[in-house]
């Protein structure tokens, strides 16, 4: 379990992370969700005694990361991929980390071979691709058999075979009982991987539910309305968000579906279709962090 | 040190450090081109003293010298090849980035930094007595008469120019880790032990010229080859130990502050 408690940073007088208080979970993949530059990942340095917190604290099982004896023991983590020496094979990297440890280097080939790196396990990490690198980062999370383990962006730079791979990889740790908390901007990876999500912009906690929770709270769970007299509705409707969408299709948007229902009996206007149509988890993320995006073009982006 | 360590703890920090070392094929390189330029140096310093001996100047002539004197004088260079060694062990982890995975697995800033050192000094001091030991050699053949060599001395001086190198290694070690950037720890090193001696001890004002003595680098020349200095060559040591310890010291203090 990973508890962060009023957790903040400073960079200088920019904030990257903001009074965040959050529980991760084990036995589930909690998705890490955020734009870039939203602090993910000054999050997981500050849970790896990484970055001093400016305030709050970060605690696994209830202790600081430095407190354990065998980090690596207890807490796998794949921050950043390419944060090894090129010049070392893949296989003395993983040795090193498994003697600081205490761990057998028995489990060196066993991780390396979970990872599919056995054949090249004796060449230079400089040498791997970015793919490549990623799996060794994997196998330097997995080594010490940890019950809690924290992926940042583990997907990235990996072929869709990778992809899957590592997400059916989160599946079993977590179906193992391990705490796992994975962080990415794309919430079409997340919507496939995790069970509980959450969400930050600007280093500020947006969402902290159920991947189901998020998409239900959406706004943009629309409803639509086809009728050949949709116009006679929008003046009566002024605090939802409608779309034309098509030539007599209205898709209206925070509204419950029956108020509508109601208002087309009212007006006496000719339903031939009024169906409630699901955002995709996608939108609810779009929605959430759309006044949050720290490098973005979009045009909710506040102009600060 | 090859055996696994069941306990990780210091002497698992130091068996990781051990396999880093080991597993960079720069460590291999660093160490031909300590010997390598060793041998160069002692070589140019011992023919020219054999000419100065035999051309028809007679007052250049340095007479009779310790063979091992001129591998000590030698090792002004040859210091910098040895140092590149110690300070990449810290300023390539942080080049590369590497640094953080290295403070995952053994969070204690303080135990990294030990653990760097005893490796630092485990190589370095070794190597030291070799370089000390095949100079002597060289020398000693290339000096013919002009040369000196007794065991007792070659023993010694060997031994001290192991120690000097392994402290000067943690001091620039610690410095490293303080400045975190290899060009810049290298600069500083040269300056430190090149440049800045050569102004103070020649300085008119005494205030200034103790300050040059209590360098790293005077304490080492002073430790290591005892004549004309101000202090005795144990006190050199003292000086050199202190420069180290205080520069682990502070080198822990920053870790634990900065943001790896
Ligand atoms: N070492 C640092 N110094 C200064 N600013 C930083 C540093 N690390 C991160 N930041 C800033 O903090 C914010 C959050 O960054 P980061 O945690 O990397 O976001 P994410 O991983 O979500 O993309 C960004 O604005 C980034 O520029
Ligand atoms: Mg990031």
């Amino acid at each position: 379990m990973i508890e962060l408690r009023e957790l903040t940073k400073r960079y200088g007088d920019k904030t990257a992370v903001h009074d965040l208080t959050l529980t991760v979970e084990p036995g589930k993949i909690t998705g890490f969700l955020g734009p870039n530059g939203a602090g993910k990942s000054t999050t997981m340095r500050m849970i790896l005694g990484l970055d001093r917190p400016t305030s709050g604290t970060a605690l696994i099982d209830g202790r600081p990361y430095a407190a354990f004896p065998h980090p690596l023991r207890e807490v796998g983590a794949l921050l950043d991929a390419k944060a090894l020496h090129p010049g070392r094979s893949a296989r003395a990297h993983l040795v090193a980390l498994a003697r600081s440890n205490g761990i057998p280097t028995a489990r060196v080939d066993e991780a390396l071979e979970t990872v599919g790196l056995a054949a090249v396990a004796r060449r230079r990490a400089g040498t791997f691709s970015l793919g490549m690198g990623q799996r060794l980062g994997i196998a330097g999370a997995l080594l010490g058999d940890p019950r809690v383990l924290l992926f940042d962006e583990p997907v990235n730079g990996l072929d869709p075979d990778g992809v899957l791979w590592v997400r059916r990889l989160m599946r079993t740790l977590a179906a193992e009982g391990r705490t796992v908390f994975v962080s990415s901007h794309l919430m079409s990876e997340m919507e496939l991987t995790a069970d509980r999500l959450v969400v930050i912009g600007k280093g500020r906690l947006i969402a902290d539910a159920p991947v189901a929770e998020v998409i239900a709270r959406s706004s943009r769970n629309a409803v639509r309305l086809r009728s050949p007299r949709a116009d006679l509705l929008p003046p009566h409707l002024p605090d939802a968000d409608i779309r034309r969408t098509g030539p007599d299709t209205l898709t209206i948007s925070g509204v419950p579906i029956e108020r509508l229902g109601m208002l087309c009996h009212e007006l006496g206007v000719p339903v031939l279709e009024l169906s409630p149509q699901a955002a995709s988890l996608e939108e609810a993320y779009m929605e959430l962090t759309g006044g949050s995006v720290e490098y973005g073009v979009r045009g909710k982006a506040d102009a600060r | 040190m090859t055996s696994r360590p069941r306990d990780g703890g210091l002497p698992g920090a130091v068996a990781a450090e051990w396999t880093k070392l080991w597993s960079l094929r720069s460590t291999w390189w660093t160490l031909a081109g300590a010997f390598a330029l060793c041998g160069l140096m002692t070589s140019i310093l011992a023919t020219d003293t054999v000419h100065d001996n035999t051309n028809e100047l007679t007052q250049d002539d340095p007479g009779v010298l310790v063979t091992s004197d001129l591998v000590v004088a030698a090792i002004d260079i040859v210091q910098f090849v040895v140092l590149g060694l110690a300070i990449l062990t810290i300023t390539g982890e942080y080049a590369t980035g590497s640094i953080r995975t290295t403070l995952q697995a053994v969070p204690p800033r303080g135990r990294v930094l030990a653990a760097k050192a005893a490796v630092v000094t485990a190589v370095v001091f070794p190597l030291g007595v070799l370089l000390g030991l095949t100079g002597t050699a060289v020398a000693s053949v290339l000096m013919g008469e002009w040369g000196r060599t007794t065991l007792a001395q070659t023993l010694g001086d060997s031994l001290a120019i192991g120690a000097y190198l392994a402290l000067i290694s943690v001091f620039m070690l610690g410095v490293g880790a303080l400045l975190r950037s290899t060009a810049a720890t290298l600069t500083l090193s040269f300056l430190l032990l090149m440049a800045l001696p050569m102004l103070l001890t020649n300085a008119g004002v005494p205030l200034v010229r103790h300050v040059g003595d209590a360098l790293p680098s005077a304490a080492g020349r002073y430790f290591m080859n005892g004549e004309d200095s101000p202090y005795a060559p144990a006190a050199g040591l003292a000086i050199l130990v202190a420069w180290a310890v205080a520069a682990t010291v502070a080198a822990r203090t920053s870790m634990r502050r900065r943001d790896a």
